[in-house]
C-alpha cells in the first residue's frame, strides 16, 4: 500500500502530544459544558489559592476591634467578623485549607485505598475474604462518625484532619478498585510478569496498578468535593481545623451563627465559598465520569 | 430463599462482631476516660488519685480490657446495653426519645429524596444534553454542594428576618401535637432531604438512560406507544432498582450520620448524642449507638437485596 505524503503528514501531526491534549480539552469543552464550567471554577480555586498574598486585600489573621461586625462597604466588600477580620481575605485564605485538605485527604485515601483493593485482588483467596471483610465492617460506619473517631484520637488540627477525611475513603477506594483489578489480574502481562520472577510488590505495584488507574481518578476527582465538604463539617463542630486558621468550615461557627440576624454576610458567603469549591469539584468529576463511561455517551 | 435468607442474616454477625471489636478498641485509644472528664468539668482541681480510682472501679474500668468486652458482649446477647457512664441511667432509656426524633427525620428526608429524585431523573435523562438536563444536573449537584448545615442556616435566617418567625426548638412527639412536631421538623428532612436526592436523582438519570437503550424499548417506541406509557410501564420498573437502593442505604446513615444537622436546628438526636458521648468518653453508649447504626445499616442492606430477589425475577440466590 502506498503511503501517500499527506497521510504521513496527518499521522506525525496527530502523534505530537500537545496538539492531541488541546484538542481533548476542546472536545471535553464541546461536549460536556457543565464539566468544562467545573473545570473552570477548580482552575480559579487554584488560583486563588496559589496567589492569596496578593489578592487578599487583608492579612486574614489581623483583628480590626474599631470595625467588629461591619456591613460590606467599599474596604470590606463582604464584610468583616466579631474580631474585626475581614471576611473577602479569610475566604481567600480559606481556599488554601480547603485544597490542601481536598487533595491531602483525596491523595492518602486513594493511594492506600489502590494498594489494598489491587493487593486484595491479586492474592485472591483467603487475602481477599479477610480484607473485603474488614472493610465491609468499615462500611458500617457513618463517613462523618468515622471521621469524628480518627480526631478524637489524633486531636484536632489541619494534618489530622486531613487523616481523619482519608480513613472513611480508603474501604471505598479498595473496594472499586479491587473489581478492577480482578480483571487486571487475569490479563496476559500479569502471568507474564509472574512467569519473569517478579516478587509481589513489584507486580502489585508496577504492573497493575497503573492499570486502575482510570477508576481511581473518577473515585479522587468526586471525593475532592467531599472531603472539602468534611473538612468544612469538622470544623464546623469545632473538631477540625483551629482558630485563628482561615478556614470556610471554621467561619461559620460559633459568632457567625450567633449573629446570623444582625450580620448575616458572616454565615451567607464562607457557606458559598463552600458550595462553589464543591459545586466545581462535582461538575468536572460527574462529566469525566459521563466521558470516560462509554455506556452513557450520547448517541 | 428461606435458606438464603437465614445464610444472609448469618452472616451479619461477624461483621456486627468486627464493628464491635473496632468500635471497643477505638473508643480505649482516645486519650482520657469518662471519669477524667467528668473530674474536668467540675473544674475540680484537686482530683485525687484515689477518688479516680474509686469512680473507675465502680464503672468497671479497672478490669482488663478482655473482661471489659465479654462482659459488654454478654450483655449484647441478651439485648441488654448497660448503663450510661455519664448518667448512669439505662442506654435504653438515653436512646429512646433521640431515636423517636432520627427515626422520623430519617424517614421524612428519604421521602422527600425520593420525591425529587424520581420525576427529576427521568426528566434529564428523556432530555438528555438539552437545557433541562443542564438544569436539572446543576439544581442537583448544588444540593451536592451545599453543606446541609449552611443551607439549614439560611433556612433559619431567611424565616426569621423574612417572616420574623422560627420554628419550635424544642422536640414534641408526633402522636402528641402533630402541627408542632412538622413545624419543626420539616426544615432540617427539606435541608437533608434535598443533600440526599441529589444521588439518587444521577442515579435515576444514568439507569434510565442506559434502560432507554434496552431492545423492548425501541420495540414499544416501534410499535406506537405513548412515551408516557413506555416510560412508566417499561422503563421505570427496570430503572428504578439501583435509586431505590441507594436511598435506602443512605437512610440507615441518616439515623445517626446527621451530627451537624442536628446541630443547627438545635434537635436532639442520635448524632447530638454521639458527640455529647465522645467529649464525655461515655464508652457504653457510644458503643450502642455505634452498634444500633451498624446494625440499621446492615439490615437495610439485607432488606435490599431480598427485595432484589423479589422484585428482579432474573436475579436467583443460591
Amino acid at each position: 500500500m502506498a503511503v501517500t505524503p499527506r497521510t504521513v503528514e496527518e499521522l506525525t501531526r496527530a502523534e505530537k502530544p500537545r496538539s492531541r491534549w488541546i484538542g481533548v480539552v476542546l472536545h471535553f469543552v464541546r461536549h460536556r459544558p457543565l464539566g468544562a464550567v467545573g473545570g473552570v471554577i477548580i482552575l480559579v480555586t487554584v488560583v486563588v489559592a496559589l496567589t492569596a498574598g496578593l489578592l487578599a486585600p487583608f492579612d486574614p489573621l489581623e483583628t480590626d476591634y474599631a470595625a467588629m461586625l461591619a456591613a460590606p462597604d467599599v474596604s470590606h466588600w463582604l464584610g468583616t467578623d466579631a474580631y474585626g477580620r475581614d471576611v473577602l481575605s479569610r475566604i481567600i485564605y480559606g481556599s488554601r485549607t480547603a485544597l490542601m485538605v481536598g487533595l491531602g485527604a483525596s491523595a492518602i485515601g486513594a493511594t492506600l485505598g489502590a494498594v489494598i483493593g489491587v493487593a486484595s485482588a491479586y492474592f485472591g483467596g483467603r487475602v481477599d475474604l479477610v480484607v473485603q471483610r474488614v472493610m465491609d465492617v468499615f462500611f458500617a460506619f457513618p463517613v462523618i462518625i468515622l471521621a469524628l473517631a480518627v480526631v478524637a484520637i489524633l486531636g484536632t488540627g489541619l494534618g489530622n484532619v486531613i487523616l481523619a477525611i482519608a480513613t472513611p475513603m480508603v474501604p471505598r477506594c479498595a473496594r472499586v478498585v479491587r473489581s478492577s483489578a480482578l480483571s487486571v489480574r487475569e490479563m496476559p502481562y500479569v502471568d507474564a510478569a509472574r512467569a519473569a520472577g517478579f516478587g509481589h510488590r513489584r507486580i502489585i505495584l508496577r504492573h497493575m496498578l497503573p492499570n486502575v488507574i482510570a477508576p481511581l481518578l473518577i473515585m479522587a476527582t468526586a471525593f475532592l468535593g467531599e472531603a472539602i465538604l468534611l473538612e468544612a463539617s469538622l470544623s464546623f463542630l469545632g473538631l477540625g481545623v483551629q482558630e485563628p486558621t482561615a478556614a470556610w468550615g471554621l467561619m461559620l461557627r460559633g459568632a457567625a451563627v450567633e449573629f446570623a440576624e444582625t450580620a448575616p454576610w458572616m454565615a451567607i458567603f464562607p457557606g458559598l465559598a463552600i458550595s462553589l469549591g464543591v459545586f466545581g469539584f462535582n461538575l468536572f468529576g460527574d462529566s469525566l465520569r459521563d466521558a470516560l463511561d462509554p455506556r452513557l455517551r450520547t448517541q | 430463599m428461606a435458606f438464603y435468607i437465614f445464610k444472609r442474616l448469618l452472616a451479619m454477625i461477624p461483621t456486627l462482631l468486627g464493628v464491635a471489636v473496632l468500635i471497643f478498641i477505638l473508643l480505649r485509644v482516645v486519650p482520657g476516660d469518662v471519669v477524667e472528664a467528668r473530674f474536668l468539668t467540675q473544674g475540680s482541681q484537686f482530683q485525687s488519685q484515689e477518688l479516680m480510682d474509686i469512680e473507675r472501679k465502680k464503672l468497671g474500668l479497672d478490669q482488663p480490657m478482655w473482661k471489659q468486652f465479654t462482659t459488654w458482649m454478654g450483655g449484647l446477647a441478651r439485648l441488654d446495653f448497660g448503663i450510661s457512664m455519664w448518667t448512669g441511667s439505662p442506654i435504653t432509656e438515653e436512646i429512646k426519645l433521640r431515636f423517636a426524633l432520627s427515626l422520623q427525620l430519617a424517614i421524612m428526608a428519604s421521602t422527600i429524596a425520593t420525591l425529587l429524585a424520581i420525576p427529576l431523573g427521568i426528566l434529564a435523562a428523556v432530555k438528555q444534553d438539552t437545557w433541562v438536563d443542564y438544569a436539572v444536573r446543576v439544581f442537583s449537584i448544588a444540593g451536592l454542594a451545599m453543606p446541609s448545615f449552611w443551607l439549614g442556616i439560611l433556612m433559619i435566617l431567611t424565616m426569621l428576618i423574612v417572616f420574623k418567625w422560627l420554628p419550635p426548638m424544642v422536640f414534641t412527639p408526633l402522636w402528641v401535637n402533630p402541627w408542632e412536631n412538622l413545624a419543626q421538623l420539616i426544615w432540617p428532612a427539606l435541608a437533608v432531604g434535598y443533600r440526599y436526592s441529589a444521588v439518587g436523582t444521577r442515579m435515576m438519570r444514568s439507569a434510565m438512560l442506559e434502560v432507554l437503550r434496552e431492545d423492548y424499548i425501541r420495540t414499544a417506541r416501534a410499535k406506537g406507544l405513548w412515551l408516557k406509557l413506555i416510560l412508566s410501564r417499561h422503563a421505570l420498573k427496570n430503572a428504578i432498582l439501583p435509586v431505590l437502593t441507594i436511598i435506602s442505604l443512605e437512610f440507615a446513615f441518616l439515623l445517626g450520620g446527621l451530627v451537624v444537622t442536628e446541630q443547627v436546628f438545635n434537635l436532639n438526636g442520635l448524632g447530638m448524642l454521639f458527640v455529647e458521648g465522645i467529649a464525655r468518653r461515655d464508652y457504653t453508649l457510644i458503643q450502642a449507638l455505634v452498634m444500633l447504626v451498624a446494625t440499621a445499616f446492615l439490615f437495610v442492606n439485607f432488606l435490599v437485596d431480598i427485595a432484589y430477589a423479589w422484585l428482579d425475577p432474573r436475579i436467583r440466590y443460591r
